[in-house]
């Protein structure tokens, strides 16, 4: 099986400057009342433009630390910054450059889909009234919730409500959007219309953290990714370097597998296994082709050949001791 | 925790500690700045000096005024169910709690006293020989005949229990005899005024009445404030002042009065209200022929004769005539009048309930005590009441 | 429906254009000062919101529809029924003005609402204002706009002054209305014994009504206090309903009759300064000094714990 040492785990030092990092935590550790550590020391860099991932189990602090990240909670020690301004004194002025879905959606149930939105817009001080309505209707289109618009929130779907929560978060010009696991209750088409939306607004230049539990979700939107684990991070920095940290190995499918095993060994491979019908190695720098053909040589009957390539799910299992919901 | 936010948390509740600071601060600040300003700011008097010219101000004439008075009663009646809630205007109300009472002097013969109370109100306007007694809860204006307020006290005497400083202060002025300790304050501060206070205490132990305070203002010496002090409490049992007062002439038209529009108009002759109470005016009136006093000065009993039954007609009734003669500061207090007349059998059931039965050489009968008064009912037939201990009143008992 | 919806479109489409341009104004990581909205205009628009938010509110506007109503059936129960017997003392004088003089409707009714039905009404709207927005999530939403925590605290406050003094005066204009139809109306009477013409009378129903609002507006901030301790909006009403009534239980007591002047609720009722003659400025000045220090010690209270808590609903 693949272990995983965390000193492999490539992690983007905290950088000195902040400028070019939408988000960046030092130390940032939240202890409850109870004595309870939630957020334990953590140290976060959000490149500015990054589709950022943050990844954990349901209870690692995700949650906690995105409140920290917005004021919503006051952090027991540690500092942070967002878009560069130190925080939490500059959260009035930098909070209405950020967009935000924490913890699902929340609305007035008797009040529109559109007047929540208003709702919302008339709270953010920087938001211009004159174009409230014009801006309200682009973030309603942009969810496609233009038609339910004159609903009455009481009335919308679980999915309809997430997508209003979305639209909450796109009122203004946004420089850093936080999405707290923006997909929960949508259905496979809902899903990938929100994959869609990230993707648009990333490429619009705006930096996006997106918490979720679901791997494969993180998978397919981010450029990068940090895994919390009981409150400490385990992980962070770009999804290829990630995977680049860990090994590929070649496995070989064979009735000779004392013979394949020691082939593999006389080809200068590490870490030969054999048994039950198969043998395997790392495949370090080797080409499978040129493995393939020293077997052969070898006089080992040859049945399957596979080069493995872990996934992402075998790194994060490595690294937080526990599954994910990858199908989601 | 973070320094910073554990500073900022202590920071942040020092705003409200420090707004109930404010708060209270200026809810203390009249006693402070009384202490404060303390220091004498009126030249010293001796008692005498200020006697004289207390009584000379009280002599000549009052200088136009207006003010609000508190008078504040914790006698120490034995329960008082219904009365002591009642809001105020019933003057059987007086005898418990704290009351406010608006006055307007307006010189010659012209006075306006007030009794506000919860969406009612009763006044009694005295301009000249008209005088008017107007209770808004009746919807009721009484015009009162045969009082004239340029002769004497007469309105103020109207108006029962809460009498005016003025009338206090000069029945506790006569009672400043060889049998009081005098003593002269020039510090004082009531309604905030300098004002001097006269205490006397009297030497008789047996005397329920620990000392009597009258603080007289600085300038006008007009009696701003008297507060009865009973042995059984710090706290005064009785006390009557100006909470605030400003000698200028108060507006014309706090004294006339029109009888509004659907109002019950009243006419009364001032001594004997009507026919039906005439005879039991007689009856008052020869009935203060047969007071005896015992003692005398602080520790004097009055001895009536009377038995529950006449205790409770006599109250019930119109005003008795006994009391208007000074026969005891609190034993006004037990006197009703006409309108008060559901009260104060309602008092006599509570007092009499609360009597206890004692007995002596002189026989038996039953004891009331309050903080100020007590009252012996024998069973002989005599009422003994007095500003002294019940031992005293029994002492009396015995000296027929 | 397709008309509204062709509306939105192009509304979404004049709306890119117009959003692009604060976007331009902005990028580059613009100076966060620079904004397109003064800062008193943006706290007047939030006003608005609240505002609007209390008064669409359906049972708000319950709360105020019953508020109406009982003048309305006081007058006509004192039609129907006529005064009390002024001669057994039965029930208050006012109540037998209200049967010469309509406008005594106004006072007479205030008088029976300010003890309880007022207070409660103020208590649910603002005992509701934090905690309720806790309750349902929309706390943290506000807070991330970001609405500034003094800042939405003092626009929920500003938020119950202003229902106090709408339901107030819905009371008063309700009793108006009913004294008019069902009674004379003509000079009202003081409790003093004057006269004033009926214009002056109506001003002086201006003054009560400000008077008691105020009142109500202390009640306010006891409840908005309450309001902060809590996510559950209806611990933060009952308890500020229920402190309403031990105070007023407190005020009756005889033996706690020192204690009175401390007492918020003593202060409600002392309205009826205005029917005196003259008008008794000085104890309504002290009611108001009462109102103002109430409204400041719960009004800080409510700020310290606001602005130090963790939003975790």
């Amino acid at each position: 099986m693949l272990t995983v040492q965390e000193a492999t785990v490539p992690s983007t030092p905290p950088t000195s400057s902040a400028e070019d990092c939408s988000i960046v935590t030092r130390g940032l550790t939240k202890r409850f009342r109870g004595g309870q550590v939630a957020v334990d020391g953590l140290d976060l860099a959000v490149p500015r433009g990054a589709v950022f991932g943050f990844l954990g189990p349901n209870g690692s602090g995700k949650t906690t630390t995105i409140r920290m990240l917005l004021g919503l909670a006051a952090p027991s020690s540690g500092s942070w910054e967002l878009l560069g301004v130190s925080m939490p004194r500059g959260l009035p002025a930098v909070l209405s450059r950020v967009g935000a879905l924490v913890e699902g959606p929340s609305f007035y149930p008797y009040l529109s889909g559109e007047a929540n939105l208003r709702r919302y817009d008339a709270a953010d001080p920087a938001a211009d009234p004159r174009t409230a309505t014009a801006r309200i209707g682009l973030a309603l289109d942009r969810v496609g919730l233009t038609a339910a618009a004159r609903k009455r929130y009481r009335a919308y779907s679980l999915g309809m409500r997430q997508r209003l929560a979305i639209a909450a978060a796109l009122l203004g010009p946004r420089e850093l959007l936080v999405l707290d696991e923006p997909t929960n209750g949508l259905d496979p088409q809902g899903t990938r219309e929100v994959r869609a939306l990230v993707k648009e607004i990333a490429d619009e230049g705006t930096t996006v953290f997106v918490s979720s539990h679901l791997l494969a979700e993180i998978e397919q939107m981010c450029s990068h990714v940090a895994v919390m684990r009981a409150g400490r991070l385990v992980a962070q920095g770009p999804i290829a370097e990630l995977r680049a940290g860990e090994t590929v190995r070649i496995r070989v499918e064979t009735p000779d597998t004392a013979e394949a095993a020691a082939v593999l060994a006389a080809l200068g491979l590490r870490g030969v296994r054999s048994g039950d019908g198969e043998a395997g190695a790392e495949l370090g720098e080797e080409a499978p082709e040129r493995v393939c053909a020293a077997l052969v040589a070898g006089g080992v009957a040859v049945r399957g050949l596979a080069v493995q390539r872990p996934s992402l799910e075998d790194v994060f299992v490595g690294l937080t001791g526990e599954g994910f919901d990858v199908d989601g | 925790m973070s320094e910073r936010t554990r500073r900022g948390r202590a920071m942040r509740w020092g705003v409200p500690v420090a707004a109930i600071a404010v708060v209270a601060g200026a809810l203390g600040a009249g006693p402070v700045i009384a202490a404060v300003q303390g220091e004498p700011a009126l030249p010293e008097r001796t008692a005498e000096q200020l006697l004289a010219d207390a009584t000379k101000a009280t002599r000549a004439d009052v200088k136009p005024m207006s003010g609000t008075v508190i008078q504040t009663a914790s006698l120490g009646l034995p329960g008082l169910p219904e009365v002591a809630g009642m809001g105020g205007t019933s003057p059987a109300a007086l005898l418990a709690g704290s009351h406010e009472l608006k006055v307007w002097y307006g010189g010659e013969g012209r006075v306006r006293l007030a009794l506000p109370g919860r969406m009612s109100e009763t006044d009694l306007i005295a301009n000249g020989n008209q005088v008017w007694l107007w209770e808004s809860d009746a919807n009721k204006a009484t015009r009162i005949k045969g009082a004239d307020a340029r002769q004497g006290a007469g309105p103020e005497k109207a108006l029962p229990t809460a009498a005016t400083p003025q009338l206090t202060a000069a029945e506790v002025l006569r009672r400043a005899q060889a049998d009081t300790v005098v003593e002269v304050t020039n510090t004082e501060r009531v309604a905030d005024r300098p004002a001097y206070q006269l205490v006397l205490k009297p030497k008789d132990g047996a005397s329920l009445i620990r000392e009597v305070k009258l603080a007289l203002d600085g300038e006008t010496f007009v009696p701003l404030r008297v507060q009865v002090y009973a042995r059984s409490a710090a706290e005064p049992a009785f006390e009557i002042g100006f909470t605030s007062v400003t000698f200028t002439p108060p507006a014309a038209e706090n004294f006339t009065f029109t009888p509004p529009a659907g109002a019950k108009v009243e006419e009364r002759t001032f001594g004997a209200r009507d026919q039906e109470s005439g005879a039991e005016h007689d009856r008052a009136e020869g009935l203060r022929e047969t007071i005896k006093t015992v003692g005398e000065g602080w520790t004097s009993v009055a001895v009536l004769p009377f038995s529950e039954k006449d205790l409770k007609a006599g109250l019930s009734q119109g005003r008795g005539g006994g009391q208007s003669d000074g026969q005891g500061s609190g034993q006004g207090g037990g006197q009703g009048d006409g309108r008060g007349g559901q009260d104060a059998n309602a008092i006599v059931d509570a007092l009499l309930k609360s009597a206890k039965p004692v007995s002596g050489a002189w026989g038996n009968g039953r004891v009331v005590q309050t903080k100020l008064v007590s009252a012996l009912l024998t069973d002989d037939g005599r009422l003994l009441v007095g500003a002294v201990t019940p031992e005293k009143l029994a002492e009396a008992a015995g000296r027929r | 429906m397709s008309t509204v919806s062709g509306r939105e479109v192009a509304v979404s489409g004049a709306g890119s254009a117009a959003e692009r341009r604060p976007e331009a104004a902005r990028g580059g990581g613009s100076a966060p000062g620079a904004r397109a909205v003064s800062a008193p205009a943006a706290l007047l628009r939030l006003l608005g919101s609240e505002i609007g938010l209390t008064f669409r509110r359906p049972r708000n506007i319950a709360m105020l529809a019953v508020l109406a109503v009982v003048p309305v059936l006081i007058g006509v129960a004192l039609r129907a029924f006529g005064g009390p017997d002024d001669n057994d003392g039965g029930g208050p004088a006012i109540f037998t003005q209200v049967t010469g003089n309509g406008l005594f409707l106004t006072f007479a009714a205030l008088s029976v609402l300010v003890q309880l039905m007022l207070p409660v009404a103020v208590a649910v709207v603002a005992g509701d204002s934090v905690a309720g927005e806790a309750g349902i999530g929309t706390l943290r939403y506000l807070l991330v706009a970001p609405a500034g925590r003094t800042r939405l605290l003092a626009v929920k406050y500003a938020n119950a002054a202003v229902f106090c003094l709408a339901a107030v005066t819905v009371v008063a204009l309700s009793a108006l209305l009913a004294g008019l139809l069902l009674f004379p109306a003509g000079p009202i009477t003081l409790l003093s014994g004057g006269t004033i013409p009926l214009f002056d009378g109506l001003l002086r129903i201006g003054l009560v009504v400000l008077y008691v609002a105020a009142g109500m507006a202390a009640l306010a901030a006891v409840a908005l206090a309450l309001s902060t301790l809590t996510e559950v909006a209806v611990g933060a009403i009952a308890s500020t309903v229920v402190l309403v009534i031990v105070t007023q239980v407190l005020g009756v007591i005889p033996q706690l009759s020192g204690l009175q002047p401390y007492l918020l609720t003593h202060w409600w009722s002392g309205f009826d300064g205005v029917l005196r003659d003259p008008i008794a400025t000085g104890d309504m000045g002290q009611g108001l000094l009462v109102f103002a220090a109430y409204a400041v010690v719960f009004g800080s209270i409510a700020w310290a714990r606001f602005t130090g808590k963790d939003v975790t609903s």
